[in-house]
């Protein structure tokens, strides 16, 4: 009698790894179809607003803004990347999109150039503005991509957490939806992320703990669709990150916030790819919340540590979401980590004061030292007078029309500060 | 040639003054001729050729409670047409330091040579600007050695030469943001593997330094007591009347509680950009408890309550001006007669 094998009867699996299907976006228009052709994206604004529709919302419409125009996006909610994984979106954003369900395996179409933004009042949002000219352009990522601006006004008598709710699932199902125009396009690249340990042995295994900024309704993160507020720390396929597992509903601290587009293109991810199997083995991503009390901070951070020790991390490199208070999450982070003997490395926008003479970090390390600075929020900017304004029609925190001449502080500009390390912005003493 | 001689107009508070402590600590910025206090030691070691022309005292509540008290105190120091002005030492002392450092920092605006003392870790060292600050003791038994150090110092700063840190200067560099060559993601992992390469000391932002907070002693008598509330959760009157800001804070306010018994939720609200204000909105005294103090004082638990509330937003405020926040509620509570605060945090 043959033995049974034991893998007999098993489905097949589709190969681990993700590859990343890339078309580049050159150039934008609206039109009567959605249509990606010749690196020209048009987008039905009927479609547009049909996806978008919902109770919780009223009138809603969408604009394009594009590199180097003379525009500026106020009130600057979430941005995401279109992205789909086949007709319907074939699973991308799973919990939102498609069924919560680990996604990070197969084919991911990307539409690289473009963005969907979400610009608007909610409650306990903060001030945040995007140039697409000026020197403000160059600070944010999404200065250098074509966006289509997505405006609306609330439902009658709705509420602000369904208004939310309802502006989150819109945006990220017209991200979708874009990205399927590209599905039968040709493509301009493909990228094959590494999955597993590298070849090459004997390399230090460097992960990244990426803090998520979990503070209730309109401060919070959602993984596969669920906020994560009372999660504990977990590792997360980083192709999980691509397909947009992690979605921002996080509005504070424009400069220091990571909105969806920011996972999906996960900067520390994508160095530890690059670097992987030459200086280092990848060896993984954990995610963690930023809970609100001291007690819960340091239960997640030495459960974080104890992640990244059981995962076989040599090194991490620690991340965060919002301003001082965040502080802590990654001092703390930091410091169990290298009580476990895990090289640690937190990335820091600086508080130094508007004349840099502050102290840089509310909440420094005391074990751990090695800091890399993403610039000072304090750091004062003037951004020149635009012809056309998005989102709204004043700026909050210095009260003027949208379109003028306006004086703000670099944390006001979005991503400007970036805590998942986009930026290039840094501090240095002066002599 | 005798080079002329360089005259000094020499700042210090109340109490080095001769006038009093704590009681004397709300009188007001006086000009008296040449050196008093500290100063008569400090011109002995300065020799013939620095000369303290004024002595400028004030109390350390007056100088460090309002930004107009540091003009008042300039416009005397500039009587003289001082060639240096020189603040301190003020040790660890929180007011006096900040007093002295605003001073200077006022000076050096004007086009003044100036130098303050005080201990590194005096919240005043952060409030210098551009003047320089000068390391002294930790309190006053060590007056000798810091004259000696500020009489030295003097002589650098006098002859128009920059002071090092070697030679007691203190205060961090300023930081200054720049471009770099590649983002932070690929300097943190190059920093990363740095550290595991054994470099435990590469770091882009130097570990910053603060100073415990020692509790103030237990209130002995909290029946005989006027108790403050203050708070940095950004409560309101209804409408912001006075643009509170919601975030990145550079003042605070304070709002009167003369014959209020309890905050009407139409009538005060949080405008704190840092947390969920839902809660705060439905009962604003879960912000500034005002209901159970005023039935405290009923009982008689405590002496009476304090008739206006302070509050500024605690949310991505620099630590310098929190630190400032702090020191002038100190000093305008003190000048109110209130000896203990109760602090509500969110």
């Amino acid at each position: 009698m043959a033995e049974a094998r034991p893998t007999e009867g098993l489905q097949e699996r589709p190969a681990a790894g993700l590859t990343r299907v890339v078309h580049q976006v050159e150039a934008v228009d609206f039109g009567e179809r959605t249509v990606y052709e010749g690196g020209r994206l048009t987008v039905s604004p009927a479609e547009a607003a049909q996806i978008l529709s919902s109770p919780a919302l009223g009138e809603v419409s969408v604009s394009w803004a594009s590199p180097g125009s003379p525009v500026r996006i106020v009130k600057v909610l979430d941005a995401v990347e279109p992205r789909t994984k086949g007709p319907g979106g074939g699973g991308i954003f799973p919990g939102f999109v498609g069924p919560a369900q680990p996604q990070g395996r197969g084919r991911t179409h990307v539409l690289r150039g473009a963005a969907v933004v979400a610009a608007g009042y909610l409650p306990r949002a903060q001030e945040a503005v995007i140039d697409m000219s000026g020197p403000a352009a160059a600070l944010s990522p999404l200065g250098s991509t074509h966006n289509l601006v997505v405006e609306f006004v609330p439902g009658e008598g709705a509420k602000w957490e369904d208004v939310d709710e309802a502006v989150r699932r819109g945006t990220l199902a017209l991200a979708a939806r874009l990205a399927e125009a590209a599905l039968d396009a040709p493509l301009d690249a493909v990228e094959e992320l590494p999955t597993g340990p590298s070849a090459t042995a004997g390399l230090p295994r460097v992960g990244v703990v990426t803090n998520l900024q979990t503070q209730g309704t309109f401060k919070d993160v959602f993984v596969y669709g669920r906020s994560f507020a009372q999660a504990l720390p977990t590792l997360l396929d980083p192709g999980d990150l691509d397909d947009g597992a992690v979605v921002s509903g996080q509005f504070g601290h424009p400069g220091l916030k990571n909105p969806t587009f920011m996972h999906q293109n996960h900067p520390v991810v994508a160095e530890l790819r690059r670097r992987h199997g030459k200086d280092l083995d990848f060896a993984g991503v954990v995610i963690s919340p930023e809970p609100v009390d001291a007690d819960n901070k340091q239960l997640i951070s030495v459960h974080a540590a104890r992640v990244c020790a059981a995962a076989g991390f040599d090194a991490a490199l620690v991340t965060k979401e919002g301003g001082g208070n965040a502080d802590a999450d990654v001092a703390l982070k930091m410091d169990e980590l290298e009580a476990l003997g895990i090289v640690a490395v937190g990335l820091f926008a600086e508080m130094a004061g508007t004349d840099g003479t502050g102290p840089s970090v509310v909440v420094p390390p005391s074990r751990a030292t090695a800091m890399v600075s993403t610039g000072n929020y304090d750091d004062q900017l003037v951004l020149p007078a635009v012809d056309r304004a998005l989102g709204g029609t004043t700026v909050n925190l210095v009260d003027l029309p949208a379109t003028e001449e306006l004086r703000l502080p670099t944390a006001v500009v979005y991503c400007s500060l970036s805590p998942l390390g986009w930026g290039h912005l840094r501090c240095e003493a002066a002599v | 040639m005798k080079a002329p001689m360089t005259k000094i107009v020499h700042y210090i508070n109340q109490f080095f003054a001769g006038i009093g402590g704590e009681d004397a600590a709300g009188s007001p910025p006086v000009r008296v001729e040449g050196a008093i206090g500290p100063g008569r030691r400090l011109q002995q070691l300065l020799g013939d050729d620095l000369h303290i022309v004024a002595t400028v005292h004030c109390g350390d509540d007056y100088a460090s409670g309002s930004a107009d008290a540091v003009q008042e105190i300039l416009a005397l120091v500039r009587q003289d047409d001082p060639d240096l002005v020189i603040a301190g030492p003020a040790f660890t002392s929180g007011r006096y330091g900040l007093a002295c450092a605003r001073v200077a920092a006022a000076a050096t605006e004007h086009g003044l040579t100036s130098l303050a003392a005080m201990h590194e870790d005096n919240p005043g060292v952060d409030e210098g600007g551009a003047a320089t600050i000068v390391r002294s003791g930790v309190a006053a038994r060590e007056m000798g050695s810091s004259l000696e150090t500020l009489a030295a110092a003097a002589a650098i700063v006098a002859g128009g030469e920059p002071l090092t840190n070697e030679q007691g200067r203190l205060g961090r560099p300023r930081r200054q943001v720049v471009r770099a060559d590649r983002p932070a993601a690929a300097r943190a992992v190059d920093l990363v593997l740095a550290r595991l390469g054994g470099d435990l000391e590469a770091t882009e932002v130097p570990l910053p330094r603060f100073e415990q907070v020692t509790p103030a002693a237990a209130v002995e008598d909290l029946a005989q007591t006027v108790l403050a509330l203050v708070t940095e959760g950004a409560l309101v009157p209804e409408g912001n009347p006075d643009r509170l800001e919601s975030a990145r804070a550079t003042r605070w306010l304070r709002y009167s509680l003369d014959g209020i018994d309890s905050l009407a939720p139409d009538q005060y609200g949080s405008i704190h950009g840092g947390f969920s204000t839902v809660w705060a909105n439905e009962d604003p005294h879960r912000i500034v408890p005002l209901d159970v103090a005023r039935e405290l004082e009923a009982e008689g638990a405590i002496g009476r309550l304090h008739g206006e509330y302070l509050v500024t937003a605690g949310n991505g405020t620099s630590v310098a001006n929190a630190r400032r926040f702090g020191v002038e509620w100190a000093a305008d509570l003190r000048r109110s007669e209130v000896r203990a605060a109760i602090l509500t945090s969110t």
